[in-house]
């Protein structure tokens, strides 16, 4: 019964990935990705893999849904998309890729199966006796803490590039057209604490259960939106203080490492008695660096409000014909 | 065939069904959906090849999976702000070419 579920689940999935790719317009295919994301947070229950459950429903799906919903309405749409010729030409390679896929997926099956036994590092890295007892989070940050700094340096260096193609490089010029109606108001009022309270949970529960910082991080944004949804900035510092918001991740990791070095001797080695406390603190700052970050991706998918005419700032050298009789 | 053997064809499946796209669309909000596509394929393989199928799966494999999804989130942001810079560019340009009579 559960084998013919999991074949329903799979074929729902592929049937969702080709609707995604051959949706006929942009904003229906990013629809569909939506479904898609849905349908793999099954799959990754299913596999027992709850953080990438809801990672998935929290990053993959949400906060690029968002991106792509917030990119795909400020666009305008191309001019010609030929439908007839393009879905016979897209469809040969899309058949060739697909069966070029299951005889990867064969030899991908015989893979696992030489690789099944005692001793893999998932179980060396659940038996490892790290500063907190959840084996994800002991491997993010505390076995392959390197790896995740590295991770927080990309998101970070994504944001900070995202913010240097608007004017200022901050996103105080990014028009935030507010929505008036009272029902969204209103659930935006509800709505808000609740996923407050949720991204202190997800941060406080990534010790010991599934959860962690990035979930927290994704959820924080996810609150930031529906405030700017309504034309509040309140939680997305759109001006100067962006980009310091952003960077606070990856300069607090920096200074648990350097202090690390210092203090213990090595790199990023965390000690029982103080570990699991510098985890939950490391943690904190990454959701709001995450939170600001993908925050600020979303907003930076909207174009700058136009200006009449590229003015100088006030102190700069008036240009000669700009000198105003007096 | 186990859960995780078919989830491990269907990841295949859906990476190359992704790359393939992304290989021969020309428009680039959907070459970035299929690349999207493509690294969910990818991560389905990755957490696949590390389940049991009964109990959890492999952890090191799922913080690899966390990372590819912030980071495949952190990509996609930057190429839909680099995508409306290009498109804006492009129409500009149309502009500027159709309009001529209008300065």
């Amino acid at each position: 019964m559960t084998a013919l579920l999991d074949v329903l689940l799979a074929a729902a999935v592929l049937v969702a990935a080709v609707a995604t790719l051959l949706a006929p317009r942009a904003g229906s295919g990013v629809l569909l990705f939506l479904v898609l994301g849905l349908l793999l947070v099954l799959v990754w229950a299913r596999l027992g893999a709850p953080d990438v459950a809801l990672a998935e429903a929290a990053i993959a799906s949400g906060a690029t849904g968002a991106l792509l919903v917030s990119a795909v309405t400020g666009r305008r749409p191309p001019a010609e998309p030929d439908r007839a010729r393009r879905s016979w030409a897209a469809l040969l390679p899309l058949g060739a890729a697909a069966a070029a896929g299951a005889l990867l997926g064969g030899v991908l099956v015989r893979a696992r199966r030489d690789g099944a036994g005692p001793g893999r590092l998932g179980d060396l890295a659940r038996e490892a006796d790290g500063v907190v007892s959840h084996p994800v989070t002991t491997v993010l940050l505390d076995l392959r803490a390197l790896d995740t700094l590295l991770e927080i340096a990309v998101l970070t260096a994504a944001v900070l590039a995202a913010l240097a193609l608007h004017r200022d490089g901050t996103l105080a010029a990014v028009a935030l057209p507010a929505d008036t109606r009272p029902v969204l108001r209103g659930f935006v009022h509800l709505a808000v604490p609740l996923v407050l309270l949720l991204v202190g949970w997800f941060l406080v529960a990534g010790s010991s259960r599934p959860g962690g910082a990035f979930q927290a991080g994704a959820l924080l944004a996810g609150a930031a939106l529906l405030l700017a949804l309504t034309g509040r900035r309140d939680l997305v510092p759109t001006g100067r203080w962006l980009p310091p918001a952003v960077v606070v991740g990856l300069a607090g990791f920096l200074a648990l490492a350097g202090g690390t070095r210092l203090l213990a001797g090595t790199w990023l080695a965390l000690a029982p008695p103080w570990g699991a406390a510098a985890v939950l603190a490391l943690e904190a700052v990454l959701v709001v660096a995450i939170g600001a970050g993908l925050a600020a991706l979303v907003l930076a998918a909207r174009p700058d409000r136009r200006v009449a005419a590229p003015t100088p700032p006030a102190d700069a050298a008036p240009a000669p014909d700009r000198q105003a009789p007096r | 065939m186990s859960a995780p053997d078919t989830f491990l064809v269907l990841g295949a499946v859906v990476t190359l069904l992704g790359a393939a796209r992304l290989l021969t669309t020309r428009d680039h909000l959907r070459q970035i959906i299929a690349l999207n596509v493509a690294g969910a394929g990818t991560l389905l393989v990755l957490v696949a090849l590390g389940s049991e199928g009964t109990g959890t799966a492999d952890p090191v494999l799922q913080a690899l999976a966390l990372t590819g999804i912030v980071i495949t989130v952190a990509v996609t942001g930057l190429a839909l702000v680099l995508v409306r810079r290009v498109d804006a560019a492009a129409a500009d340009a149309d502009a500027d070419g159709d309009g001529d009579g209008h300065g």
